[in-house]
């Protein structure tokens, strides 16, 4: 019975309703308000909150830091690598029309997958920076 | 809707208007003036949130999404971090602050009457309303097919800024861990030797 | 018509709640006492303030986004002023008692 009982309870509760909530707001960035920057602090967010509550060392072991430098660049990568995949099926740099057969097809493809990649680069740099500093104690 | 409730409407929006500007400028002018700097974060921290509120008063709900979550979420909890690693109290200023003071009201009043020459707020003459705007309204959803205009703009229209602004979050967060690891790799390195002097 | 009188009078107890909120947290001696008005606001005025807007609601989608909302708020208002009390008693705030005003007074 430790002395941070409800605090735990509750983490445990809602985290992984913030962590759905997330990937609801990433997935529904084309329909509602959302989209790749919201997400990835939402989901940055939820982890903080597992920092905060519990361990700190218990976090870092979850996400270590090799993995999350790995995401954030592979998060710009995915952006990057869309428009050079522009490039290699004919159209322009980040020109998204290029990818099917209709402009309207491609567009909606391209916006999917540079959405994912910027959601995933904010919530690990988000990370990184919380866990530079929490290290420092 | 009819007229008498597009008036109701309007005052309403006005007068709500009115009371969270002067809220935001109450919390920004505290923010600056408390000493306490954990009390200027938890400031901070409420002026995002009234800023989040304004933007929605204004229609402009992704602003407000990723204004709640990013001010009022991450970065109050970042800016407590860095208090408690570095200190609570603001360190008393000993020069008078009147050169940057000048800078700051002169820089003010440029940008202030070059607004004089821009449209007024709203006006539905303006350019951006009679070209730009009509044109993403209309072609957005036919050309990117994704429904929302906010997410085709930012994503498909205007696709370089994004990629940009992807790139300083990356180049932030690399500094960020460069500075704050280098320094304890620094202070690990020259530590050790002392040890095994005294061992 | 009915439900427009039901909402208007959920949202004016509600608005009454957050006000007696409000001047609470204002007029109160200490941290622990000042835990209870805010307690009030979250609980009490966002749910009546919750339910007008339910009783308002168009489309039964927006319906249960309310509920949720709410659901939300019980489950995590109370553990913010529990946590914020229990910082205050670790770091070793102690109750405003009658004694200690006598005493901060004479």
């Amino acid at each position: 019975m430790s002395d941070f009982l409800v605090l735990r309870v509750i983490a445990k509760l809602l985290i992984p309703f913030i962590l759905l909530f997330g990937f609801y707001v990433q997935m529904h960035g084309d329909y509602g308000p959302g989209g790749g920057f919201q997400a990835g602090v939402i989901i940055a967010a939820a982890f903080i909150l597992y920092a905060i509550v519990f361990d700190v060392n218990t976090a870092r072991r979850m996400a270590p830091m090799a993995v999350l430098v790995s995401l954030a660049c592979l998060g710009v990568l995915l952006y990057a690598g869309v428009g050079v995949a522009n490039l290699l099926y004919g159209g322009r740099f980040l020109e998204y029309g290029a990818f099917a057969h209709d402009p309207a097809h491609g567009n909606h493809i391209g916006i999917l997958i540079i959405e994912i990649g910027v959601g995933i680069a904010v919530a690990a740099v988000m990370m990184i920076i919380f866990f530079s500093f929490a290290r420092r104690r | 809707m009819d007229k008498r409730a597009q008036e109701g409407l309007r005052v309403i929006e006005l007068y709500l208007n009115i009371i969270l500007l002067v809220f935001v400028a109450a919390t920004g002018i505290a923010a600056v003036w408390l000493r306490n700097l954990l009390a200027s974060a938890m400031v901070l921290g409420i002026y995002s949130l009234l800023m989040a509120a304004l933007w929605v008063v204004l229609d402009a709900v992704d602003v407000a999404f990723t204004e709640a979550a990013v001010g009022a979420g991450v970065t109050t909890v970042l800016m407590l971090l860095a208090i408690a690693l570095t200190g609570r109290h603001e360190k008393r200023r000993r020069a008078r602050p009147w050169l940057p003071l000048a800078t700051s009201l002169g820089t003010a009043g440029l940008l202030i009457y070059a607004t004089l020459g821009m449209p007024i707020f709203g006006d539905a003459n303006a350019p951006a309303q009679l070209h730009v705007a009509p044109y993403y309204l209309l072609q957005g959803e036919a050309e990117t097919g994704v429904p929302n205009i906010v997410t085709s703009v930012l994503a498909a229209y205007r696709g370089f800024d994004t990629l940009g602004e992807v790139t300083v979050i990356f180049t932030a967060g690399m500094g960020v861990l460069v500075l704050l690891t280098g320094a304890t790799r620094r202070r690990r390195n020259t530590a050790a030797p002392t040890e095994e002097d005294s061992a | 018509m009915i439900l427009d009188i039901l909402s208007w009078i959920a949202i004016a107890i509600g608005v009454f709640f957050v006000l007696v909120g409000g001047i609470g947290l204002i007029r109160m001696p200490d941290l622990f006492s000042r835990m209870h008005p805010a307690g009030i606001l979250d609980s009490t005025g966002a749910g009546f303030l919750l339910l007008g807007f339910l009783l308002q609601a168009d489309d039964w989608l927006v319906a249960v986004k309310l509920v949720l909302i709410f659901v939300f708020l019980l489950f995590t208002s109370p553990v913010a002023t529990h946590a914020l009390a229990h910082a205050a008693l670790l770091d070793g705030l102690k109750p405003w008692t009658k004694e200690r005003k006598k005493d901060s007074e004479s």
